[in-house]
């Protein structure tokens, strides 16, 4: 398995500590990690999969303005002729927000899966591999260890 | 060359004219802004409130986007929360300099009546909404956000009647923001401190505050101590008399009491006397339980711990932390179960072992800490604090800044207490280093695995998980142990 995944933070938020440890577990997985960082920009996200040849882009967002920083985020993947999977994951809203209703505005914006800020990367490894189609027999030699 | 010395009043009025032209805001007079904070009474003078409290005092987090909503959200806090110091939580476009979004997110918010920012756009309000909201409720109130360029926040808001300031150059650098330069951030908030210094002579003290939780997940209280002091020491040139240091709650008991006695004992020792140094707990800034009891207990736990170090104020959560910005309601109950524990436990005449020896440990390495950076800098701390990140002998867990190594991994060790995993190349002792081993091997051996970052990733999610310790197979939701 050699699929590439896209990590960051969007927008002006900065927490780091969520991507570091997704970062870890994607790459113990066996996945192709490029962590952009936090504080990364649409044009950031894209730009990345254009040069690694991202095959899934990781959307992680804790401070409440993932809504207005994702806004034409998949009319931009789109325009540069490009079609990764696309998760994003976090507290996506300001305030507390139902759950179900922040998925479907963030499915109805184009993201493939939208994750809460309690989601394991167990939870997104298992998403990934069976977007991707990643067999259990793969999926299970590179298994994480604890 | 960026040096620890005091601005010049020329410099001052320069910095503070041409900082005015990032965003139009109405023009303001700094005698006329003395005159205004004379005329504010006692009770809103925050420094005077804090240094002369008899009880640790508590102050929530809490920031909308309208003026209006902000004096009511903080009208409920003082009410309902019994909140004796308020905050105003500043949004994030603003801690980016970027007005103009924040004045976009304002108007979305004033024409569609929902919180399109997660705080009150300060700049946007102007000198005039800022007053406008002092004069809304009856405790002082202090400026909290997360800005590595604070300079015109920090002048619209000192002209607005604020009189405490949180952050600090490394505080509101490292675990806020990716490329932002950490000489230039200093350069930017000896500015800060400066103004704050000028106000502070003419008889308004400002009261500024390192923040001192930092990245708020797992950091080793050495490192916080440390960082803190040398903010205290940047603010103090530039005449600053009145310095709150801060702390953010681990969860170890032993280990939060000597760290609160340890950021008090060195404050004072490494700062001049002329200046009042107060401290504040911040309760567990990590991850927090989904569930209300649950968190309500988290939130508990740092009350009864706040009750026996007694700090002079406590910063609060509320059992809705895990969702995101609380309703009013919830800070407010979050306020009144700390108060309740508070008040039940600082009665009690309680004794507990071995916070003497964890204090000599943790000062200890703040010190070892503090000699490198200031040899670094040939004893100009500004110099020797860049030169330490820059090296990595000073370093903070998680930091998503560039200009930190981030090289340190913090983990539990079988008593629950926060040490080091990995060093990187962290200036401490070999034998205050080998203590940090030792105790982690101990909890590798009590749990038949080796240590590893698996080890530091179950810490960081141990308390939400219902835990302190993130133990190997112990993890009881379905997906865990990721």
């Amino acid at each position: 398995m050699s699929a590439t995944i896209i990590l960051g933070v969007i927008g002006s938020d900065a927490h780091a500590v969520g991507i570091t440890i997704l970062d870890q577990a994607l790459s113990t997985a066996g996945f192709d990690v490029v962590n952009i960082g936090v504080q990364s920009s649409q044009q950031d996200f894209i730009s990345a999969v254009e040069a690694h040849e991202g095959d899934a882009v990781l959307v992680s967002s804790l401070y409440g303005h993932a809504e207005q920083d994702c806004r034409g985020f998949h009319e931009a993947i789109e325009s540069a002729g490009l079609d990764p999977i696309t998760y994003i994951g976090g507290n996506l809203a300001v305030g507390q927000d139902d759950f179900e209703q922040t998925k479907a505005c963030f499915r109805a914006m184009g993201f493939d899966r939208v994750f809460d800020s309690e989601t394991k990367p167990m939870e997104a490894i298992a998403a990934l591999k069976a977007d991707m189609n990643i067999t259990e027999s793969e999926a299970e030699r590179t298994r994480l260890t604890s | 060359m960026l040096r620890d010395t005091r601005l010049s009043a020329e410099k001052l009025s320069r910095i503070d004219e041409r900082i005015r032209d990032d965003w139009s805001v109405e023009p303001f007079d700094f005698e006329e802004a003395v005159a205004y904070h004379d005329s504010l009474p006692d009770k809103k003078r925050f420094a005077k409130v804090l240094q002369r409290a008899d009880r640790p005092l508590l102050q929530p987090r809490a920031g909308v986007p309208r003026l209006d909503d902000q004096i009511a959200l903080l009208r409920h806090l003082e009410g309902a929360g019994g909140a004796d110091l308020l905050p105003t939580t500043i949004d994030s476009y603003t801690r980016d300099n970027e007005y103009e979004k924040a004045q976009q997110g304002l108007e979305n918010a004033r024409e569609s009546g929902d919180d399109t920012l997660n705080g009150f756009p300060a700049v946007n309000h102007g000198v005039e909404g800022c007053r406008k909201l002092i004069e809304g409720v009856d405790a002082p109130i202090e400026v909290r956000h997360g800005t590595p360029d604070a300079r015109l926040l920090a002048a619209v808001t000192f002209a607005g009647g604020f009189q405490s300031f949180e952050g600090g150059p490394i505080s509101y650098n490292i675990p806020y923001t990716k490329e932002r330069d950490l000489a230039q951030t200093i350069e930017h908030w000896q500015y800060v401190d400066r103004l704050a210094g000028a106000y502070t002579a003419r008889g308004v003290e400002i009261n500024r505050e390192p923040f001192g939780p930092l990245t708020g997940t797992l950091v080793p209280p050495c490192i916080a101590i440390a960082i803190g002091v040398v903010e205290g020491l940047l603010a103090v040139t530039q005449g600053v008399r009145s310095i709150t240091l801060g702390y953010g709650q681990v969860g170890n008991l032993v280990q939060d009491i000597a760290a609160l006695q340890a950021l008090r004992e060195l404050g004072e020792e490494y700062l001049p006397g002329d200046v009042t140094v107060t401290t504040v707990f911040h309760e567990w800034m990590g991850g927090f339980p989904p569930d209300e009891a649950r968190a309500n207990g988290v939130i508990a736990l740092g009350a009864a711990t706040a009750a026996i170090a007694n700090p002079d104020k406590v910063i609060t959560k509320s059992p809705q932390e895990f969702g995101g910005v609380p309703t009013k309601e919830a800070n407010a109950a979050g306020l009144r179960t700390t108060r309740q524990i508070l008040d039940m436990v600082c009665e009690q005449d309680i004794d507990v072992d071995g916070i003497e020896e964890e204090r000599e440990f943790i000062e200890d390495s703040v010190r070892s800490l503090l000699d490198t950076i200031l040899e670094l800098g040939d004893e100009d701390v500004a110099q020797g604090i860049v030169a330490a990140f820059e090296t990595g002998t000073i370093d903070v867990p998680f930091a998503p800044s560039d200009s930190a190594k981030s090289a340190v991994l913090p983990a539990r060790d079988d008593d629950g207490r926060v040490r080091i995993l990995e060093f990187g190349d962290l200036a401490l002792e070999p034998e205050l280093k080998s203590v940090h081993t030792n105790r982690l091997d101990r909890r590798a051996r009590a749990e038949n695995r080796t240590t590893s970052f698996q080890m530091v990733a179950d810490d960081v999610d141990a308390i939400s998980d219902g835990r302190l310790i993130g133990r190997r197979g112990s993890s009881q939701s379905g997906g865990g142990g990721a």
